[in-house]
């Protein structure tokens, strides 16, 4: 699979200094980098800076997203992801140090009556499904890996099997999800 | 096991950030060797970014401001490169519609520029113009159908765009398109009138050709707004509308929106205040005089004659 070009030259845009570049990534992209940043935080205020942070980044340093690694939008997904997690851990030991549980602003995905909900709930359904339908093990090692941050040999202890067991079943979960995906139309083939 | 089935067994962890550093640093080395573990690491990764969609939350308000604020701040944007991103965007558009015109079309009638091929012409013809002031080539236009017209206006865009480098005097006067003689403005001016106009020109062809309307990137709105709000002062009093001692309140919704006020006329402003709304996109098209002032839609507040006035005067502003 090729680079996408719109990739190609939305980074070119960024990299030379154009403004409604960004704008525009912003548009595209934010509403998925703030229900990501949500959903691993739990923390209303945590996943609004950490969307300003990942488009921030972007900006700064457009180099550093490789079009031929994947997609933009992949690229700023796992960027938000990893700053999330690095917010969720942070989180946790200060409520290790002040035995203290942190009041959060809840958040509670799933409120209808969002531009272009119907494509976005359409295929929020379609990656919801493909992880339901995951093999409980699968599903369990994926999670673990995605939202809690395990890397696969913290997966391999936590799930008390061999590490090996744990690398092979986060390929056959993702690969079982890109199936499903591309079935749908979502992912390219 | 050889390195490319590890490497492989690995890919699944990696595509999740689920490595050690040097485990991760070893399979992106091999990435950059081996093109099948490279399309498995796109593919399962790719499914890993659709992970995050879990669903839908509104965006918080005043985010994005917040955001591109943030990211300025840090490193400022070049103008140029903004102002050429947004005319090669425009001029792109208009390049793949007319990809996808058959030769008849180029025939169909135009209201303003009699055929298709007259509003390319006429645009290349607008283009050419700038070029010259800038002492770039200047692509002579045939007199042939329409595709020998779209080649020599495309050409003329790529002069444009390459000719101007990142050192060019955004300050430079040059000559705005316009109806009637053209006004010297500087460059930074006609460059966000080269992608109004090729916008305007592309939803014209769209509309002969039975298509619908497009509308631009909000930050283009918001300079099409911000230019014409410039140049209204001078048109009231050159249109004999200025009213020494008026101010205009306009008020446009939507993307590219916000609120400016600006004196009727060359005049110091002065209390009395008429207050326009409207969505920001229509009153670029009304700026382009593809919207009257009778068939916009608005409500004024205040002296309606006056507000009646602006909307008459700012429909002159554009060129044909």
């Amino acid at each position: 699979m090729p680079p996408d070009e719109t990739d190609v030259r939305l980074r070119e845009r960024l990299v030379a200094g154009d403004d409604d570049a960004l704008a525009e990534a912003y548009d595209r992209w934010a509403n998925l980098i703030h229900v990501l940043a949500a959903r691993i935080t739990d923390d209303a205020a945590a996943a609004e800076d950490i969307t300003q942070d990942v488009f921030v980044r972007l900006w700064q340093a457009p180099e550093a997203y490789d079009p031929e690694r994947g997609a933009l939008r992949t690229w700023l997904c796992m960027l938000a992801r990893s700053r999330a997690l690095d917010w969720t851990r942070r989180r946790e030991a200060r409520a290790r140090y002040h035995a203290v549980a942190t009041a959060t602003g809840a958040v509670v995905p799933d409120q209808p009556d969002v531009d272009d909900a119907v494509i976005w709930r359409t295929e929020t359904k379609v990656v919801r499904e493909a992880v339901q339908a995951l093999p409980d093990l699968q599903r369990e090692a994926v999670q673990l890996a995605y939202y809690h941050g395990h890397t696969y040999r913290q997966v391999a202890r936590e799930l008390n099997i061999p590490e090996g067991t744990a690398k092979s079943r986060l390929r056959l979960a993702l690969s079982n999800i890109a199936d499903r995906l591309a079935a749908e139309g979502i992912l390219e083939r | 096991m050889d390195v490319h089935t590890e490497m492989l067994d690995l890919i699944g962890a990696w595509a999740l950030d689920a490595c050690e550093i040097d485990e991760a640093a070893a399979v992106e080395a091999h990435l950059n060797t081996c093109p099948t573990c490279a399309a498995e690491a796109r593919r399962l990764r790719s499914a890993a970014g659709w992970l995050g969609l879990d669903g839908v939350l509104p965006v918080p308000e005043g985010l994005r401001h917040r955001t591109l604020t943030a990211a300025r701040a840090k490193r400022p944007p070049a103008l140029i490169r903004t102002l050429l991103g947004a005319y090669a965007g425009q001029a792109s558009l208009l390049d793949g519609l007319l990809d996808g015109v058959r030769p008849d079309d180029w025939q169909r009638a135009d209201p303003r520029h009699e055929t298709v091929t007259g509003v390319v012409a006429h645009l290349a013809g607008n283009d050419a113009m700038l070029a010259a002031d800038l002492g770039l080539r200047v692509v002579d236009i045939p007199a042939a159908a329409g595709p020998g017209v779209r080649d020599a206006w495309w050409e003329q865009t790529q002069v444009l765009m390459e000719g101007l480098a990142d050192e060019a005097v955004l300050d430079q006067p040059v000559r705005m398109a316009s109806s009637q003689r053209p006004p010297l403005r500087p460059l930074r001016d006609a460059l966000v009138q080269r992608a109004f106009e090729t916008w305007i020109h592309l939803d014209d062809i769209r509309a002969v050709i039975g298509k619908g309307q497009t509308t631009p990137p909000p930050e283009q709105v918001r300079r099409i707004v911000e230019l014409a709000i410039e140049l209204l002062p001078g048109a009231l009093d050159a249109h004999g509308a200025a009213r020494p001692g008026h101010t205009v309140r306009l008020v446009l919704d939507g993307a590219g929106g916000g609120e400016w006020t600006f004196p009727m006329g060359a005049e110091q402003p002065g209390g009395a205040e008429v207050t326009i709304q409207a969505d920001a996109v229509e009153f670029t098209r009304l700026v382009a005089n593809r919207r009257s002032p009778d068939t916009i839609r608005h409500s004024a507040t205040g002296n309606q004659a006056v507000s009646a006035g602006v909307l008459r005067v700012a429909a002159m502003l554009g060129c044909d």
